[in-house]
């Protein structure tokens, strides 16, 4: 049990010459997460992680749900990239049901999945750049995104927090018109996207700011247990989708992207490159989608006594559950491991030694959603 | 009725009402160009084109409360943003808009300026102390340590050009600009560019009130008018330098066919469009790494341009 956890009762200060500063809740760039830094001068000395704000004790409320109406929890772990958290849900129910669902379903849960991925690495994108104070990247991948909402909202009547994906197959059937806008969200990107990963990439002061800062070194990752896009940046080379492939991820060819070096600048690479190997994705997804099968297989109201496990590769890393059924109408018991909340003990790790305007280029690189970080 | 002009230059133009405008405009001007940079459309429906925008915000900050801080000292909270306002004030009181268009004109014009200039670090480092709060704590010290590295490069850029004009009069220093000063100046000139950035705060040197590191630096504390006053003294502050740019190296009003003061403000606002396409693509730099800049860069090469002006003086 971490040591950080104490009621506040008075202001913190000072430990001798070392000033304590509360990176803190209410504060522009550390979202709802307080962290508490020890400065010397600007140089870091220590950090201690706070998390907890964004407490909602979806575990516990999962136990109140039935099979399916457990998504409306599900997918509220990070409503930005809810797709992989539904589709990891829909899995693990499916394996204690031991139901099977039709390749066409599968395929379209890929195309979901992949778009829940473009979708939260574009804002990443446009964080890392908002940590060093310039807005205009932010704006413009907000434009492309908007593409892919205008799909998601067609097809499920939300932009985020979908409720798309359900055990035993889809909740609404995609019709033409959906294809039509998911067609048109890949070409806005690939018309856009070539010229603004340029930007982003060559954008000097930004390798300055980054390069060689937050280094992640190897058998750090392996100690902690770090994962995602954290993990791929320092040398090791693990995706869900190629070692334990979900839901027909085995019949598409893509790159799996892995950096050596593991500072902040690798990091910011990984999630750039990645959104490219989405579209490709979607775009063999579209081309060899069968047409027979039904888009939802009936599950049963009850589903009998059992444990599951399940993992897929979210856009922030691994997320795994462990269902554990009694053979009731819903969840006796859910364990989820959420990637942000390992990769947030990183910083406690690398944070030291640099100085204070680091912290915010450090924190934004490693790429955190505070819902999942306190689910 | 000598006492009535000074009267209305002082009160109107080019005095208080009129630096109250040129806060409104270039707020406004700030909004629309970076918002065009961006792909929005900045502000849109108070007033055609957005116009009263920044009046609504204005007369909304104004009515805000003003809270200060338990333990900071009450009256010194109140008197420094109205200081800092009164600084940047007197330095615009120089600026020739036309051949015979402005408030003084002394022999020792830009001297003054960049004298004056030099006391807003201080100011600034007080605004961040008598709030007594450790992020506008941090803000102070990092102004002191920025605007002491960046005013050095100031200067020399600047004085240079009162090395090859012969003069430290603004209007002077127009009427003798020609093709040969422009060019000669040229490297002056990017030296001065980049320092009017580093010493008025702006992106990509906006580190003293760096929003996602020290939440909003000496101004965090301040709230209502001492906030207006502080941050319209910033803007003032940009409008000076920029101003000074375009009088010592752009040629301030001098120009064919237009009235002077209109040439004065085309130019004004392309310094001011280079300022804002800066701040739309750079990230922020570091503290540490600015000042190696300016250090190992910015005033090497300074000193190197008025060992190059002396020579070419001597042609």
């Amino acid at each position: 049990m971490y040591k950080g956890a104490q009621i506040i009762t008075e202001p913190v200060g000072k430990e001798g010459d070392l000033m304590i500063l509360n990176w803190g809740v209410q504060h522009p760039a550390s979202g709802p997460m307080r962290i508490k830094v020890w400065l010397d001068g600007e140089t870091i000395v220590k950090v201690e992680n706070d998390p907890g704000y964004v407490t909602r004790n979806l575990e516990k409320l999962l136990e109140y749900r039935t099979w399916e109406s457990a998504i409306v929890n599900v997918e509220r772990i990070c409503f930005i990239d809810d797709l992989g958290t539904l589709l990891n849900w829909a899995l693990a129910v499916e394996k204690l049901a031991e139901i099977e669902v039709p390749k066409k379903v599968q395929y379209f849960r890929v195309i979901l999945a992949e778009v829940g991925r473009i979708v939260s690495h574009l804002i990443g994108v446009g964080s890392m750049f908002g940590a060093l104070g310039v807005a205009t990247p932010m704006m413009w991948v907000l434009a492309i995104r908007e593409y892919y909402l205008d799909f998601l909202e067609h097809y499920s009547g939300y932009r985020i927090s979908t409720a798309s994906i359900v055990p035993g197959g889809l909740k609404a059937e995609p019709t033409k018109e959906d294809f039509e806008l998911l067609k048109k969200a890949i070409e806005e990107t690939k018309k856009r996207w070539p010229e603004y990963k340029e930007v982003f990439k060559d954008n000097p002061t930004l390798v300055e700011r980054y390069k060689g800062v937050g280094v992640i070194p190897k058998k750090l990752v392996y100690e902690l247990g770090l994962r995602g896009p954290v993990a791929r940046a320092s040398g090791v080379d693990y995706d869900v989708r190629t070692r334990y492939p979900y839901s027909s991820y085995e019949d598409f060819d893509f790159n799996v992207i892995v950096k050596e070096e593991g500072d902040a600048y690798a990091r910011f690479l990984v999630v750039l490159e990645e959104i490219e190997e989405s579209v490709k994705i979607i775009e063999q997804a579209l081309e060899g989608m069968p047409t027979e099968g039904k888009w939802k297989v009936r599950v049963p109201k009850k589903i009998k006594a059992g444990e599951s496990y399940s993992a897929v590769e979210w856009s922030r890393g691994s997320m795994e559950y462990h269902v554990i059924s009694d053979g009731g109408t819903g969840p006796y018991r859910v364990k989820i491991s959420a990637p942000s909340f390992m990769n947030i003990w990183a910083l406690e790790r690398i944070a030291p030694g640099h100085k204070l305007a680091d912290l915010a280029a450090i924190f934004a690189s490693l790429y955190i959603c505070h819902g999942d970080l306190d689910r | 009725m000598e006492w009535a002009q000074i009267l209305f230059k002082a009160l109107v133009f080019p005095g208080v009402i009129f630096l109250l405008l040129v806060i409104f405009a270039t707020f406004y001007l700030e909004r629309k160009l970076v918002a065009d940079m961006h792909g929005r459309t900045g502000p849109y429906y108070v007033g055609p084109y957005g116009i009263l925008q920044t009046v609504a915000d204005i007369f909304k900050i104004l009515q805000k409360e003003v809270i200060i801080h338990r333990e900071a000292d009450k009256v010194l909270f109140l008197v420094v943003p109205a200081f800092a306002f009164l600084m940047v004030s007197l330095v615009a009181a120089f600026i020739p808009y036309d051949k015979n268009l402005w408030i003084v004109s002394t022999p020792y014009d830009l001297i003054i300026s960049l004298a004056l200039l030099t006391s807003l670090p201080a100011i600034f480092l007080f605004a961040g102390w008598v709030s007594k709060s450790k992020y506008p704590f941090i803000g102070g010290i990092r102004v002191i340590n920025q605007l002491i590295s960046g005013e050095i490069p100031l200067w020399l850029a600047g004085l240079s050009v009162a090395l090859w004009y012969g003069t430290f009069n603004y209007v002077e220093i127009v009427e003798r600009f020609d093709l040969i000063g422009f060019l000669v100046n040229l490297i002056g000139f990017v030296i001065f560019l980049v320092a009017i950035l580093i010493v008025a705060d702006r992106p990509p040197f906006d580190i003293p009130e760096a929003e996602q590191e020290i939440v909003y630096g000496f101004l965090t504390e301040y709230t209502g008018l001492g906030y207006l006053l502080l941050a319209g003294a910033k803007f003032l502050e940009v409008f000076v330098l920029a101003a000074m740019t375009v009088t010592l190296f752009l040629g301030g009003f001098k120009g064919p066919f237009l009235p002077g003061w209109v040439w004065f403000f085309i130019k004004l606002f392309f310094v001011y469009y280079l300022a804002f396409a800066i701040r739309a693509s750079t990230p922020r730099i570091r503290l540490d790494q600015l000042i190696k800049l300016t250090w190992k860069v910015l005033v090497p090469l300074a000193l190197l341009n008025i060992v190059l002006i002396i020579l070419l003086k001597g042609f």
